[in-house]
């Protein structure tokens, strides 16, 4: 049955000439494999006939050689292909996601685990398809090579596969029952580890670690019980599989003895009969593979659902006279008719209890999201800041700089600008520090989403709650600090802080997503329930 | 790694009696080339069928002898294998509930990271014993077993072995190497996509998606040539074990002629010779490789990784006995790091039982950092902290826990009974003293729609809102007998009534109560106040402080502005 992600894996296999060299290659080795045990028959033939033919042993010599060398290529090339089909699997679904932006359409940490995960699965499809063929053509192969020997030795090989197949089912069903209970016993310690390190506090203000590992640890005898009865379990299944190759190579070594009784074989025969048995159980091994190849097609799947979603229409706002203007707005279930104007140069407070659609709407004026319904009005660059930024690039400086050309002064004067250069410059390698060497607290992570904003020097400012991490001193200090580096633009600040929105030219409340008021600060304030926004509601 | 291979030798008895069930294990491995040989020699060859069908047989019975050998392998590897893991898991929940800096706390998804790495280093294990042990086990047996049958040529065989197995020994490190680097690569992709990611709405506001994209795509192409640059070296160690493996056959049939010319060597004792080297010399080697290059590596870093997620754990110190229940803080300077600007500068405080002092400020600006000094948790950088007269980080562990209880915002919750969860911290206590702490902080509603101290509670508080939770975790301290007790937001999820009711309840107990305040109206139940903003803490009554601080003032006012003229009294 055709799977959305096969498509996919075609294309994976057709954007490379590797896989039909890799082919090649396993054409050659396999070949060589195949005829080596004849080979070797013929040699320990010759050495039995106490002659030394140069051309035997030269022949065996040159199909080792093959098949080694074979086998090393086969390695590289393997890795290769794979190596080369994941990374081009993982660019196109990173440009895809990228492309689809934000809001995002897919979990973060289920990006990631497509990003990481399934594109190796799916990157992996040539190799596991081809491993599959070669035991496939290496077991015919042998069978074949064995009839050629002897029409016996085949029938009774061809006699052991069926029970082989069996094995390998009966044990997927033994341990399945052992292999549930570990799981569960192991998720559960889990758990109440998770427990316990959410009371981290409480366990160390008490001093009770200790006690309460043994309670964490409570269910550990369980999971060694669970995890001796795998083993058991284990130990069952490779008895029987440690029985089912000597049992075929009984068979075949019978009817190979007589054979040589009745003149059919030779005594080196008998060996080449032992390595075709041993080649043609190579398939049993493979079983696992074609779950595998069910692997690599589900994940395909998974990589095609996302590239298959195709990126919002993105309207370009109409162009204004420097003011922003909503008209109509609505984002499904979030805004509702949403109207305003904030005029060019303005300072604009947007307030409201939490769910009310403040960081949406902030969202919407600088045009981060699309909307379902209504219009938008606006001129010039946008430039954002949030309460938690995601700090991106390389290094601090690049994380102000991202996405920009900025050179090293501007993002330092945008540091200066956000009360962060100080913090930055105590850091062990300054602006070169890499972003994940750098401890920042979330007030400093605030101050370098600002000098992101700032850097870019936009028309308009849009902050979401960015400042709420500053203490009311610092906060001041960067208000006064944005109105130097960033004369006359048009700001519009989400805030929890009456003191904020006091100093806002115009205050919009919002609440349950509609406009429930617009005015100054002071206007508002008459209003219980816009007192409540602030208070908390006591 | 040393803790890991402490762990094994700790169970060097269930590893003796794996190698003992090995040797069973290997008498296929030193009789087959020999049975074999002989079934032709004396048998088929000979025209006797029925010995060589016997002789056969003996081998078949032998192979039975050998899969028993390798069941009980199986069996006891459980007697090795899960006691190491027990120990492991147990090293490390006790490393991370003791850790005290709580710098690097495991979240959820880091949990499960823990486990998998913990299953990693099991399967490893199994797969290092079983492996190299049947390599050991059958070289070594498919050797004597040779030396036994063609011992003339015993040294073309061992030779080119030796030296594979040399040259491999040397190419381990420089793959152990590459190998890392491909795991660090593959994290670092990870960890760049992750962040992208989890930071789209950033990028969008930045309008970086191409900046975004050459971050990614660079990791992503690191991560592809490190792998095939371990491939290469996999592809060497294939090589040097495929020749070591094979080089003996060759040698062999080379060289043996003129011996089986001279009656030197018997037909069967060749036959023999091949099939010791293709059917368990061979196998064994190419297992070896394999197990090295991806088990052995899988096994370090995991290791290496659990290692840094559990640090070695620290006890307790100290032994000052605090002469009375009071606090004095004089001159308190604390920080995060060196370089950070302090939290608390220059606070100087006194506390006495039946003080009830309430700490205000903006959220984030490290208020917390009260409760971690008055618990003794950590010390400050400057200034003392003194509990009866002694520095509280250095009193006498039981003392100190007994005396001076948190309730943090999150609350500890943990699957047991409701009476276990509330008798965390006070085992000895009785049913009535439980139900009655219940209704002083207004749970008993709670208590009967959960069903009684009987009845069970879910992982993490399952079923109850953050509120409730709250309200067990209040009862819970309330009826210990500490003299001392700090509500760090704890009652933050509770709605104003109830925490009010809660902070009258802890008010009306004997002792000192410090609440770092949610909602200001905290500081109008308090009898002191202090005022975190960064700068110097101020510290006095509600009504000194509207009349000394602007930002006090300010703050109140935001509070609720009704109460901006005329000073609301402060309410107990």
């Amino acid at each position: 049955m055709a799977k959305p992600g096969d498509a996919l894996l075609f294309s994976v296999v057709r954007r490379d000439v590797r896989p039909w060299l890799l082919l090649l290659n396993a054409a050659v080795a396999t070949t060589a494999g195949l005829l080596l045990p004849t080979a070797l028959a013929g040699a320990v033939d010759m050495a039995l006939g106490g002659t030394f033919v140069l051309v035997t042993v030269l022949w065996l010599l040159l199909l080792a050689a093959t098949e080694i060398i074979g086998d090393a290529i086969g390695i590289v090339l393997a890795a290769s292909i794979t190596a080369r089909a994941t990374a081009w699997l993982r660019k196109r679904l990173s440009r895809h996601l990228l492309a689809l932006g934000h809001p995002p359409r897919f979990a973060a940490g289920d990006s990631v685990s497509r990003l990481t995960g399934d594109c190796g699965n799916a990157g992996s499809v040539v190799v596991t398809v081809m491993s599959l063929i070669i035991a496939a053509v290496s077991s015919v192969g042998s069978v074949v090579a064995l009839a050629l020997l002897d029409w016996r030795l085949a029938a009774v090989f061809a006699v052991s596969v069926p029970l082989a197949m069996l094995l390998v089912r009966s044990h997927m069903q033994l341990t399945a029952d052992d292999v549930l209970a570990y799981q569960e016993v192991s998720g559960e310690i889990s758990a109440r580890l998770v427990d316990a390190v959410a009371g981290r506090h409480t366990i160390a203000a008490a001093g009770i670690a200790d006690r309460e590992s043994g309670r964490v640890l409570q269910p550990l005898p369980r999971l060694a019980a669970a995890g001796g009865g795998m083993w058991r379990t284990q130990a069952k299944m490779m008895w029987r599989a440690g029985l089912l190759l000597p049992a075929v190579e009984l068979a075949v070594l019978v009817a190979a003895g007589f054979g040589i009784l009745q003149g059919r074989l030779s005594t080196g025969d008998v060996l080449a009969a032992l390595g075709y048995t041993a080649l043609g159980m190579g398939i049993v091994g493979q079983i696992p593979q074609l779950t595998a190849l069910e692997r690599t097609r589900a994940s395909a799947t998974r990589i095609a659902e996302v590239l298959d979603t195709p990126p919002a229409p993105r309207p370009t706002p109409q162009p204004s006279d420097g003011s922003i203007e909503l008209r109509n707005v609505s984002i499904n279930g979030v805004l509702h008719d949403v109207s305003l104007t904030i005029p060019e140069g303005a300072f604009a407070a947007v307030v409201g209890s939490s769910g009310a659609g403040k960081s949406t709407l902030a969202a919407v004026l600088g045009g981060l999201s699309a909307v379902d319904d209504g219009d938008i009005a606006r001129d010039g660059q946008v430039g954002y800041a949030f309460e938690r930024p995601a700090l991106l690039g390389t290094t601090i400086g690049r994380s102000i700089g991202y996405g920009t050309d900025a050179d090293e002064i501007q993002v330092r004067d945008a540091a200066v600008a956000a009360q962060v250069h100080d913090a930055l410059i105590r850091l062990p390698q300054g602006y070169e520090t890499p972003l994940s060497d750098a401890p920042l607290s979330g007030g400093e992570a605030q101050r370098i989403g600002l000098a992101r904003a700032i850097v870019r020097d936009p028309q308009v400012l849009v902050l979401d709650d960015a400042t709420a991490s500053l203490d009311t001193v610092t906060e001041a200090k960067v208000d006064k600090a944005l109105t130097t580096a960033l004369p006359g633009r048009t700001r519009v600040v989400v805030t929890h802080r009456p003191a904020t929105a006091a100093r806002a030219d115009v205050v919009v409340w919002l609440e349950n997503g509609r406009v429930r008021g617009t005015g100054t600060h002071a206007e508002l304030w008459d209003d219980e329930d816009y007192r409540a926004v602030f208070t908390g509601g006591e | 790694m040393r803790f890991y291979l402490s762990t094994l030798a700790g169970h060097r008895r269930g590893v003796l009696i794996l190698l003992g069930w090995s040797m069973l294990e290997g008498v296929p491995a030193f009789f087959s080339g020999k049975l074999v040989g002989t079934a032709v020699d004396k048998g088929f060859a000979a025209g006797n069928p029925l010995a060589g069908v016997l002789w056969l047989l003996a081998f078949a019975a032998l192979a039975v002898v050998g899969a028993l050998g390798q069941r009980q392998v199986f069996a006891r590897l459980g007697d090795v294998v899960e006691p190491m893991r027990d120990a492991l898991v147990t090293r490390i929940v006790k490393g991370v509930l003791n850790d005290p800096t709580h710098r690097r706390t495991p979240d959820a998804s880091a949990v499960a990271m823990i486990t998998r790495h913990v299953e990693v280093v099991r399967d490893a294990t199994a797969g290092v014993l079983v492996q190299a042990r049947a390599l050991l086990v059958t070289t070594i047996a498919a050797l004597i077993g040779l030396a036994t049958t063609a011992a003339a040529l015993i040294w073309l065989v061992v030779l080119p072995i030796v030296a594979a197995l040399v040259l491999f020994g040397l190419m381990l490190p420089s793959l152990a190497k590459r190998q890392r680097d491909a795991v660090m690569a593959d994290e670092r992709t990870a960890e760049a996509s992750g962040a992208v990611l989890t930071g789209l709405r950033d990028v969008a506001a930045c309008d970086a998606s191409d900046e975004a994209y050459e971050d990614i795509a660079t990791q992503i192409n690191q991560q592809a040539s490190a792998t095939i640059t371990v491939a290469w070296a996999n592809s060497l160690r294939a090589t040097v074990i495929a020749i070591g493996g094979f080089a003996p056959i060759v040698l062999l049939v080379a060289f043996a002629p003129p011996l089986v010319a001279s009656g030197q060597l018997t037909e069967g004792a060749t036959l023999a010779a091949v099939v010791y080297l293709t059917n368990s010399v061979n196998p064994a080697l190419h297992g070896l490789a394999r197990t090295t290059s991806t088990v052995v590596m899988r096994l370090m870093v995991a290791l290496k990784r659990l290692q840094e997620a559990a640090p070695q754990t620290r006890t307790e110190v100290g032994e000052e006995v605090p002469s009375n229940g009071e606090f004095a803080l004089r001159d308190v300077t604390f920080g995060w790091s060196p370089d950070a600007e302090p939290v608390l500068r220059g606070l100087s405080l006194d506390l006495r039982p039946g003080d009830h002092l309430a700490v205000v400020g903006p959220s984030g600006i490290g208020k917390s950092t009260m409760a971690s000094l008055l618990t003794g948790l950590m010390p400050p950088d400057n200034g003392r902290v003194l509990f009866g007269g002694a520095p509280v980080d250095l009193v006498a562990p039981t003392i100190r826990h007994h005396a001076i209880a948190l309730i943090p915002q999150e609350t500890y919750l943990f699957t047991g009974t409701v009476r276990e969860n509330l008798t965390l911290l006070a085992p000895w206590v009785t049913d009535e003293d439980l139900t009655e702490a219940v209704k002083k902080v207004g749970a008993t509603a709670l208590l009967n729609r959960l069903g009684g101290l009987d009845a069970a509670l879910g992982h993490a508080g399952e079923g109850l809102s953050a509120g409730e939770a709250q309200l067990l975790a209040l009862a819970r301290v309330y009826v210990t007998s500490a003299s001392v007790v700090i509500l760090d937001e704890a009652t933050s999820h509770l709605d104003p009534a109830a925490e009010a009711r809660v902070e009258r309840a802890f008010a009306e107990r004997e002792g000192i109560l410090v609440v770092i305040a949610h909602r200001l109206s905290s500081a109008l139940r308090a009898n002191r106040v202090l005022v975190m903003d960064g700068g110097k803490p101020l510290l006095g009554t509600h009504e000194n402080l509207l009349k000394t601080s602007p930002l006090y003032g300010q703050l109140m006012l935001a509070w609720d502005p009704t109460h901006h003229e005329e000073t609301p009294l402060p309410k107990r």
